[in-house]
């Protein structure tokens, strides 16, 4: 029954209409699924016709048409036969429960973390709203990594789906390699080295749109031979510096082309940077919206100091004296810039910018 | 062997200088001269998107001027040519942040390793032209068939006539268009030659791919079908002293074209 025509949106943690119509358009947007046959997850929600309506048009909108709908909810499956879609009860449950137990996880890690970095000002000014886009990003995120995770974990995704069902489920039961699985998540965050003239690398992480900051400098990059020498601004102290001890710019505004925003502490921007811009601070550096100048974390040398922003399309990062640049050809453009949100955090790992998801660590 | 410093520049904006100023350098340097790019619009920056080249500018202009780096250390390699170069404006500067010794200077170092300075003049007569101008020993005027750009165009020759130094200047017509040059709603590049008294060094036509070639941040001259890239590739044989004849900008023609040329001779004949 399943084969390659059909794709599997899984929407059970999505409780009213307005987060399932959001969380689809997110998913349907994010790959191409131009003809394919969707096979709705719903949970228990009660949904009357006008909402199922509403949904299908949705769908049918992308090129897609819907298919079958999974529910518990008997009223709303027999709505939806009434409207010709086919309905089923949730099959395979186990696997469900295990998933939705590793994304519980990584929720509470972000919320641990935020602790950790005590990022106050982020947390009482947005707090709220953060948690609920989550459930949304989550979501749009399953959906994008599904396949790489699939295929790092050494299963084919053209496989048909029971045997993608066994194999899964044998790597949740087996710790060891739900480890693997980790690791290769983390590895497809680190920064990729040359890869100047892969083409298909650039594609690959114009998709997944993390992680794929590189190292300022090649040889080839710049004439200089003995770039390394130099300090940029001020010679970097290696004293660790704790960034909630430092006083917090709040900038509500958006910070464009040929403006410089530098601080002793830590910023926080409720808003967009726009290439061209430059932030600076001795502490952290958070955008609430999209980053497309350049930042610069920690410039008098505090190695921990970190970037986040809710999409990071930096065209330089840096972090106390590292360097990192936007690969070519991974620009987003401004038409799709604020469709899509996956914050990301970008910090040092063995003196190399990492960016990282910042809900699942 | 000393190079040449050659300043792109043109009075009115928006006639094409940094396109220009990108595509000759990347031809120059397709044909296995050095080259290096100076972007002398300080705060308004642009030939680094127009290379591609936006990413890896960590040093600028005003780095240089100011010492806190080394000249080498401000030039940005070409990510697919070698013996192009880059040295990018500070985009969080003005003007002002470089004066006219200084930037002279800039070019006689560079004048030494390269066989190619191209400046990329910003638009005006103030100090960002002075600057641009003040260690050149070449000029490109850059011009549109237009009324505004060529009054423009004028007073850049005349400006340029009165520096010491620049020997020589020639003018590029750019985006001509010869459908409209033939129903008499553009002036001729014939014309423009006329009032401006200026010897011509090439004749670009307009191309839709220049958009699309400016948004991805690779020049045109890469494109081998496009004609304007064809046309800029023509006029860095030109800087290179070889003879080329002007490239045949009109539209291919159509058979009912032919046949009627071919009737009209045998009326005359």
């Amino acid at each position: 029954m399943y084969d390659n025509e059909f794709f599997v949106v899984d929407m059970s943690s999505c409780s009213s209409t307005g987060e399932i119509i959001n969380s689809l358009s997110l998913a349907l947007e994010t790959l191409d699924h131009s003809g394919k046959r969707i096979i709705l997850k719903l949970n228990d929600s009660n949904l009357n016709q006008s909402q199922l309506l509403s949904i299908q048009s949705l769908i049918t909108s992308y090129g897609c048409i819907l298919d079958t709908i999974e529910t518990l909810n008997e009223s709303t499956a027999r709505i939806a036969e009434n409207m010709n879609i086919a309905t089923q009860k949730p099959i395979e449950k186990r696997v469900e429960s295990v998933a939705s137990d590793v994304s519980n996880d990584g929720f509470k890690q972000f919320s641990l973390n935020t602790e950790d970095n005590n990022s106050i000002a982020l947390k009482d000014v947005n707090g709220l709203h953060f948690e609920a886009d989550l459930d949304a990003i989550k979501n749009q995120q399953e959906n994008i990594d599904i396949k790489s995770d699939l295929r790092q974990a050494g299963i084919n995704p053209q496989e048909d789906f029971d045997s993608i069902e066994k194999q899964v489920i044998s790597q949740f039961q087996n710790p060891a390699k739900n480890n693997v699985l980790e690791d290769n998540f983390i590895n497809q965050n680190k920064v990729f080295e040359n890869q100047q003239d892969n083409q298909e690398e650039y594609l690959d992480a114009e998709k997944n749109s993390i992680g794929v900051y590189k190292k300022a400098y090649d040889e080839n990059d710049v004439t200089a031979d003995d770039w390394e020498e130099v300090d940029f601004y001020e010679t970097p102290t290696n004293e660790p510096v704790v960034s909630d001890t430092k006083s917090t710019t709040y900038i509500n505004q958006t910070l464009r082309s040929g403006q410089i925003l530098e601080s002793e502490g830590n910023v926080v921007i409720i808003g967009d940077c726009h290439p061209g811009s430059e932030v600076r601070a001795i502490g952290d550096i958070t955008v609430w919206g999209v980053l497309s100048g350049i930042a610069h974390a920690g410039y008098k040398g505090n190695k921990n100091a970190k970037v986040r922003a809710l999409k990071m399309n930096a065209v330089q990062l840096r972090i106390a004296n590292c360097y990192s640049r936007r690969p070519d050809g991974t620009n987003i453009p401004y038409i799709i810039r604020s469709s899509i949100f996956t914050p990301e955090e970008a910090r040092i790992v063995d003196n190399e910018i990492m960016l990282f998801k910042i809900n699942q660590n | 062997m000393a190079g040449s410093v050659i300043v792109i520049t043109s009075g009115k904006g928006g006639v094409g200088k940094t396109t220009t100023s990108a595509n000759i350098g990347t031809a120059l340097a397709h044909m296995g001269n050095k080259v290096v790019l100076i972007d002398t619009d300080i705060g308004l920056r642009n030939l680094d998107l127009l290379l591609g080249l936006e990413n890896r500018i960590v040093y600028t202009i005003v780095d240089v001027v100011e010492e806190r780096c080394k000249l080498k250390q401000a030039l940005v390699k070409d990510k697919k040519n070698p013996n192009l170069c880059l040295l990018a404006a500070a985009q969080t500067r003005d003007k002002s942040a470089v004066d006219a010794e200084q930037l002279k200077d800039i070019c006689e170092q560079l004048k030494k390793d390269f066989d190619y300075v191209l400046v990329d003049c910003p638009a005006g007569i103030e100090q960002g032209f002075q600057n641009a101008v003040a260690g050149a020993n070449e000029a490109i005027v850059v011009t549109t068939p237009e009324m505004s750009a060529i009054r423009d165009a004028d007073r850049i020759i005349g400006l340029l006539e009165s520096k010491e130094g620049v020997e020589k200047y020639r003018l590029l017509v750019n985006r001509v268009r010869p459908k409209l040059i033939k129903s008499n709603d553009m002036m001729g590049v014939d014309d423009v030659v006329e009032i401006l008294s200026c010897d011509l060094i090439g004749v670009i036509p307009e191309d839709t791919n220049i958009i699309t070639s400016t948004n991805k941040g690779e020049p045109v001259v890469n494109d081998e079908k496009s004609l304007a890239g064809q046309a800029y590739l023509n006029v860095a044989r030109r800087i290179m002293g070889e003879d080329v004849p002007l490239l045949d900008i009109d539209e291919p023609k159509t058979l009912l074209d032919k046949i009627k040329k071919f009737f009209a001779k045998k009326a005359q004949g």
